[in-house]
């Protein structure tokens, strides 16, 4: 039954799409299709989202022939690697690998292995330096290198050894690192790079010190540590430290990788300053030995260089959180016992304790994704091999990173990733995907698992460690490569089983043996050998080589969108139903599309907040660095606002609020003339509400992007805090259906009157005061200043969609009696005047002093008094309530008396018609008015009174009963109400005061339209009641100048101020009006102020720095020596 | 426990437990299956799968148990379990009164949902932890578990009157002591109309066959709207 709802929240989605790309209905953000160059600069380097590409140049990496171990005697001139040399601003990456995100790859000199990462991970050849590792950069002159850098790491001294560095440097077993990099660019280039590395370096001096720090806990600073060093502690490498690893070392052959990784990071350094070489992967594909398997994982995830940037952030977490309690400790207290439960670290207090805290950390500092199952089994897989704060940043790696999107509190990335394996199993075994189909088996009930908890509970933890090693250098791809050799490798069997059942009994079969022999009965001992988890590994690498980065890449953007859709219908499904028994009260029609507005809204808002916010670094970004560097700004696909995308967007502010109500009423749409643009495309394409959507760019600038401004009236700002019962400032779809229920659900005029008097009755003491009363007619005039809907009886009314088209026509010719609307603002004003009349005084001492006779509560009939209200002679009992009305205040009731039998003649309840009559009721009642004005003398209605005075009055009865419910039009929002925007019948062209047909242009927003008739209107009331008309009058221009306040852009937030600012910098600004472009010329100079700080920061070190001798740089720390052969520039921390 | 010698008609039946986590979904199955109990089971990721045979008097029932993850952002998950079941166990903390909101989610979702027809049970775990378990029978039947100190959140009651109300089968018991979990299951098997048994997946039937038969059992089951509205991935 939801069928019809969802499909119009796929419209709105995809319209709201639109947004940002209008050749494409997918729901794809930009960023998906067009990773700007930053993130993929990231991805290859598994850099943090801080760092930009901000120059790179082809490079030839020179490895000098330090070691002994490589052994090859052939290549003493030691190796060479052609590819590409980059720099960010903490960063200095070489890779061979063809970036993904530069078309000109230089070739690689190596054949050789080197990951299969195509881009996406840390491939290839080369290395990945923070700027802080390095010690030493020379510039080498000699004739055959044209343009060469010599750069000598901190690899190997350790923190203590600076401080007797000359000491060190005499010892035997220390070798400095030092790699020379030759550049291939074109000399400006060169020299555009090298002076960027030194404004790098420069700034990187002072990280040295954290960067100690930080390595200092890896693992193989231990282990290469120099000999007078062999006594000290090693760093944590986990729980397998005290509760020994998983697996028999021996089988593992856990002491021969030791060695072999020893030699290679002696050769090629270590942690940060590792070099890549052939090596580095195939050590990693035969798997990572124990002890040095953390540090590698945090190296090639590169959470490394995430606890490089923030090394205390999970320290300080913990610390700042300490003793605080949430949903997700909840969550994850009930896991801890639950995660890895055979592994014996896991039954010990320490063990618990650890998961329990890298778990809480990230949910802090992560509460999107909070916690979630199975991440409790990744991260105990993690503590057994690296400590807790390496666990903690190698967690925020996978889900910001690896494997995003896969622990949302929608888990929309493991279904996508679920619904792309599909996809790859469908191409590559399109057999046993047929057989699938036709079995009606679902994989993913199969898979699921594996990648969620990347296969570390459903194979041998052993094996799924291997799985990880790779995993972490090559990225989410391998996952699918395991998960599809899974299948090759048992496709017979799987063909032969009939179900799920069966399906999965051969699977967990296959993993409870691959430790046995993939050949057994083989005559080749060398077959024999090879284990069936080998096999696996080769049929993953070898036969799906294929299935890369880019292929996953494809496929997942292929699939989004159904795959959000889906999750998105599950969850309205889910919200509605769970939303409690208010929600009764709507139909179900009225959910959903109350539930697809709720989120249309919120994404809209996002989607709008997030252009705009891009269009403004992107203006920023090019004003700044206008040469040299690149224009984006990292934007690391952070995409928010679907519901299937996770829960950030649930919370509506009065804002999103506002414009709620302008998409369902009329009313709520402001009176301001639209921006020339926007009104010039709702003439094309007034439509659905939708429709709207598809606006000029401009408008998307506009706060209220393609939609019309809504109103910013006190009665929505009531109704806000009214419907906020939490009072959070924000309203969540609970409190939404429950404000709509309230209103449209009960259907009963006593409700809805109730509701309103609440509304106005702040303390919620049964009273509405003096204020209130001109509040509540000032929201009666607001509700109705764009004409009355529903089921208006009265005899002289016409059908609602005639009113409107009615009232603008009416509004030509001065009014006589004419409309319902006019009518109505006769209901409203005698409203005001019953109201006053029939109030009771907040203190009944006060009224005998003022009154002869004082009724202190309005049921009591007020028979003595023969005031001019008496209007008794009309026989029902409503009537006869209001007779008694009457009395009050009046000192000289016998002069009104006649008078007000003209006005609310034989037919009471029917509001008047006639202007002049009220007028001259209302000279009449001047006096009487004074004294009910007179703030001496406050005074109150109650629910009684209200409730009675609106039901005198036929047009205000329908109003509540009818009219007010079904401005609301919660299913099919405004369809045809674009127009009203030029057809708004304001009191203004009613002849109250104006006389003009055509809107009035108010300059200011809001209603001021309505503020200042609504001021007409009472001034004709009270005519000659200097008093009231002050009191009202103060009203009005309070209202007024608030309006003003809200309207006036130099009021606004500092978010707004940002759109305009962009929308200044564009040729299609605003028209007219000198404040806003005030504004606008003011964020300029802002801008430009950056622009110029900018600027002189770059431009006097414009020349070559590295050619500058000793004098030049002499205050910076950093020292240039020069020598015959050479000048050095030397950083010394 | 499966009768090899009786040629008594088989059938299996597509079973699903739904319920909060750590409510003991994959406990009740655990004692199902093996009669074993362990007391740190491993949350359920994704979903697990078993079977167990259970005999009736005139037929054997295979239940083919779907075992899902009870964590709520694991929900959307769950419309790829339940699909086609025929029956379901929506299990409750008797001991956890929001895990007794959530189930009352699950059999709502069920009934809009899943197949027609489809068999709920609903079924409060952890009775081991409340007075009335083992010993105190006694003194049980919607005794204000607070009041006596147990542990006990939900009384039998309150629970009681929703399954009717509801329709659903109602158990409670525990998965740590066995109470009451073999009774779950054959209380589903006798509730599970003769006419919805069509699929017989005995281990003699060739593959064909038994497609024929699941195929037919969907198309008996009604539109396929819910499967196809799941989150089929
Ligand atoms: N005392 C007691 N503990 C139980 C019982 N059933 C399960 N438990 C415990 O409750 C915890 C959760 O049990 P599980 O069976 O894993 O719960 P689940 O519903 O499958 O949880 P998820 O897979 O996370 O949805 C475990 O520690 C069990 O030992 C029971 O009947 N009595
Ligand atoms: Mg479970």
């Amino acid at each position: 039954m939801f069928n019809n709802l969802s499909s119009f929240v796929q419209k709105a989605q995809s319209a709201a799409q639109q947004l940002i790309d209008p050749m494409q209905g997918l729901n794809l953000t930009n960023s998906d299709r067009h990773p700007s160059k930053a993130s993929l600069f990231q991805n290859q380097f598994r850099l943090p989202s801080s760092q930009t590409p901000l120059y790179e140049i082809p490079a030839e990496l020179t490895i000098p022939p330090s070691n002994v171990t490589q052994g090859d005697k052939e290549r003493d001139r030691g190796w060479h690697y052609a590819g590409k040399l980059h720099l960010s601003e903490f960063y200095m990456c070489f890779s061979t690998t063809p970036t993904s995100f530069t078309q000109s790859a230089s070739p690689s000199s190596a054949a050789a292995f080197t990951g299969q990462t195509h881009g996406a991970g840390p491939s290839g050849n080369g290395f990945t330096f923070p700027l802080c590792a390095i010690r030493k950069v020379e510039r080498l002159n000699t004739q055959s290198l044209q343009f060469a850098l010599a750069i000598t790491t901190w690899n190997g001294i350790s923190q203590e050894s600076v401080k007797d560095k000359d000491a060190q440097k005499d010892k035997k077993d220390f070798r400095e690192q030092r790699i020379t990099i030759q550049l291939a660019g074109s000399r400006p280039a060169c020299e555009r790079f090298c002076d960027g590395l030194k404004k790098g370096l420069r700034n990187a001096v002072g990280s040295v010190g954290k960067y100690k720090k930080v390595i200092s806990e890896c693992y193989s600073e231990y282990l290469l540590r120099p000999e007078d060093k062999k006594n000290m502690n090693p760093p944590d490498a986990g729980l397998g430290m005290i509760f020994r690893y998983p697996g028999d070392p021996k089988k593992l052959r856990d002491r021969a990788k030791m060695r072999l990784w020893a030699e290679y990071l002696r050769d090629n350094g270590r942690n940060a300053t590792l070099i890549r070489q052939p090596t580095f992967h195939k050590l990693i594909r035969v798997g990572l030995p124990n002890r040095l398997r953390g540090e590698i994982w945090e190296l090639t995830s590169g959470s490394l260089y995430l606890r490089l940037e923030n090394p205390t952030l999970y320290v300080d977490t913990l610390a700042k959180f300490e003793g605080k309690e949430s949903l997700a400790i909840d969550e994850i207290e009930k896991d801890l016992n639950r995660s890895l439960p055979e592994y014996p670290g896991f039954q010990s207090e320490d063990g618990i304790s650890r998961l329990r805290r890298v778990l809480t950390a990230y949910s802090w500092v992560n509460p999107d994704v909070g916690y979630c199952q199975a991440m409790n089994i990744v991260v105990a897989a993690l503590l057994i091999y690296m400590s807790e704060t390496q666990a903690f940043f190698l967690l925020s790696a996978l889900c910001d990173r690896l494997v995003p999107g896969y622990y949302s509190s929608t888990m929309y990335g493991t279904l996508l990733d679920q619904k792309v394996f599909e996809a790859l199993v469908e191409k590559t075994m399109p057999i046993l995907w047929e057989h699938l189909v036709k079995s009606d088996v679902q994989l993913s009930v199969v898979s699921l698992p594996w990648f969620l908890s990347l296969y570390i509970n459903s194979m041998p933890l052993v094996f799924a460690f291997r799985v990880l090693d790779v995993f972490f250098v090559e990225g989410p791809k391998v996952l699918f490569q395991v998960g599809l050799a899974i299948l090759r490798i048992n496709g017979e069997e799987l063909l032969d089983a009939a179900d799920d059942g069966a399906f999965i009994s051969v699977l967990k079969s296959y993993f409870s043996r691959l430790d046995e022999s993939a050949h057994p009965k083989s005559e080749n001992p060398k077959l024999r050998a090879i284990n069936r988890f080998q096999e696996l590994m080769v049929v993953a690498f070898k036969e799906f080589s294929g299935v890369t980065h880019s292929t996953i890449q494809d496929l997942r953007l292929k699939n989004k969108d159904a795959v959000l859709n889906n999750i998105e219908n599950f969850a309205k499904r889910t919200a509605i139903r769970n939303l409690g028994p208010d929600s009764k009260l709507l139909s179900p029609e009225e959910l959903g599309a109350l539930y697809d507005r709720f989120y249309g809204i919120l994404y809209e808002r996002q989607q709008r907040d997030h252009i705009i916010q891009e269009q403004l670094a992107r203006t920023k970004a090019s004003r700044a660095r206008a040469t040299e560097t690149y224009p984006e700004h990292h934007n690391h696909g952070i995409e928010k606002g679907r519901v299937g995308l996770g829960p950030s967007t649930s919370l509506m502010d009065y804002d999103a609020f506002r414009e709620f109500l302008a998409s369902v009423s009329k009313w709520a749409i402001s009176d301001a003339p639209a921006a020339s643009p926007r009104r010039d495309v709702s003439e094309k394409d007034r439509g659905s509400y939708f429709g709207s959507f598809r606006r000029s760019e401009p408008n998307l600038l506009s706060p209220w992007g393609g939609n019309p401004e809504p109103a910013d009236h006190e009665f929505m700002q009531r109704l806000f805090r009214r419907w906020d019962v939490d009072s959070s400032s924000t309203l969540t779809l609970q409190n939404v259906v429950t404000g709509f229920a309230h209103i449209k659900g009960k259907r009963d005029i006593m409700g809805t009157i109730t509701y309103f008097f609440e509304l106005y009755d702040d303390d919620g003491d049964g009273r509405v005061d003096r204020e209130g009363i001109l509040r509540i007619s000032e929201a009666l005039l607001f509700l109705s200043r764009r004409g009355l809907e529903g089921s208006l009886s009265n005899s002289a009314s016409t059908p609602t969609p005639n009113g409107l088209s009615e009232s603008s026509s009416s509004s030509l010719t001065p009014p006589i009696g004419g409309t319902i609307n006019e009518r109505f603002l006769g209901s409203v004003s005698a409203f005001i005047r019953r109201c006053f009349e029939y109030a009771d005084p907040d203190h009944p001492n006060n009224q005998t002093t003022n009154e002869g006779t004082s009724p202190s509560n309005t049921d009591e009939p007020a028979g003595d008094n023969n005031s001019a209200f008496a209007i008794g002679d009309d026989e029902d009992e409503e009537e006869d309530l209001l007779a008694f009305e009457g009395p009050t205040d009046s000192p000289k009731p016998e002069k009104k008396k006649p008078e007000l039998g003209d006005t609310i003649p034989p037919a009471l309840g029917k509001p008047d018609t006639d202007n002049e009559a009220r007028r001259a009721v209302s000279k009449a009642q001047s006096e009487k008015a004074n004294a009910a004005l007179d703030p001496s003398n406050p005074l109150h209605i109650t629910l009684p009174t209200f409730r009675m005075v609106v039901l005198a009055d036929e047009l205000l009865e329908q109003f509540f009963e009818s009219s007010f419910p079904t401005s609301l039009h919660l299913i099919d929002g405004l369809a045809s109400t674009n127009q009203s925007t030029s057809s708004l019948t304001t009191f203004s062209n009613m002849g109250f005061g104006r006389t003009s047909g055509a809107p009035p242009p108010v300059p200011q927003a809001g209603m001021a339209g309505a503020g200042r008739s609504l001021r007409g209107v009472l001034d004709n009331i009270v005519t000659d009641a200097s008093r009231v008309a002050a009191e009202v009058r103060r009203r009005m221009e309070e209202a007024q100048r608030e309006l003003e306040k809200n309207a006036v852009p130099g009021q606004r937030d500092e978010e707004e101020e940002e759109e305009e600012d962009v929308q200044g910098l564009r040729p299609t600004g605003y028209g007219g009006d000198p404040e806003r472009r005030s504004v606008r010329s003011s964020d300029r100079d802002l801008l430009d102020g950056a622009d110029a700080g900018a600027g002189a920061a770059k431009n006097p070190e414009g020349q070559s720095q590295l050619n500058v001798d000793a004098n030049g740089v002499q205050d910076a720390r950093p020292r240039t020596s020069s020598s015959a052969t050479q000048r050095i520039v030397e950083f010394e921390g | 426990m499966a009768d090899s010698n009786a040629p008594k008609p088989s059938s299996s039946v597509k079973l699903v437990l739904l319920g909060e986590a750590a409510v003991g979904k994959s406990s009740l199955v655990l004692r199902f299956v093996n009669n074993d109990f362990q007391e740190n089971k491993e949350p359920t990721i994704g979903a697990a799968f078993l079977t167990q045979k259970c005999n009736l008097p005139t037929r054997t029932i295979k239940f083919e148990i779907w075992d899902t993850a009870g964590q709520e952002r694991f929900a959307s998950l769950a419309p790829m379990y339940y699909r086609n079941a025929q029956a379901a166990l929506v299990v409750y903390d008797l001991t956890k009164p929001t895990s007794l909101i959530k189930a009352k989610h699950w059999v709502a979702e069920l009934q809009r949902q899943a197949s027609p027809g489809i068999v709920i049970a609903l079924v409060g775990n952890k009775l081991d932890l409340t007075n009335d378990s083992e010993s105190g029978q006694a003194e049980s039947e919607g005794a204000d578990g607070e009041e006596s100190g147990d542990a006990r959140k939900i009384s039998t009651e309150e629970a009681k009157t929703y399954a009717e109300e509801e329709g659903l089968l109602f158990f409670e018991t525990s998965a740590k002591t066995g109470h009451n979990v073999s009774e779950v299951f054959t209380a589903i098997a006798n509730a599970i109309p003769e006419t919805s048994l069509k699929s017989t997946r005995g281990p003699g039937a060739s593959s064909a066959v038994n497609r024929g038969g699941d195929e037919q059992r969907v198309n008996l089951n009604g539109p396929r709207e819910a499967a196809k509205e799941g989150c089929a991935c």
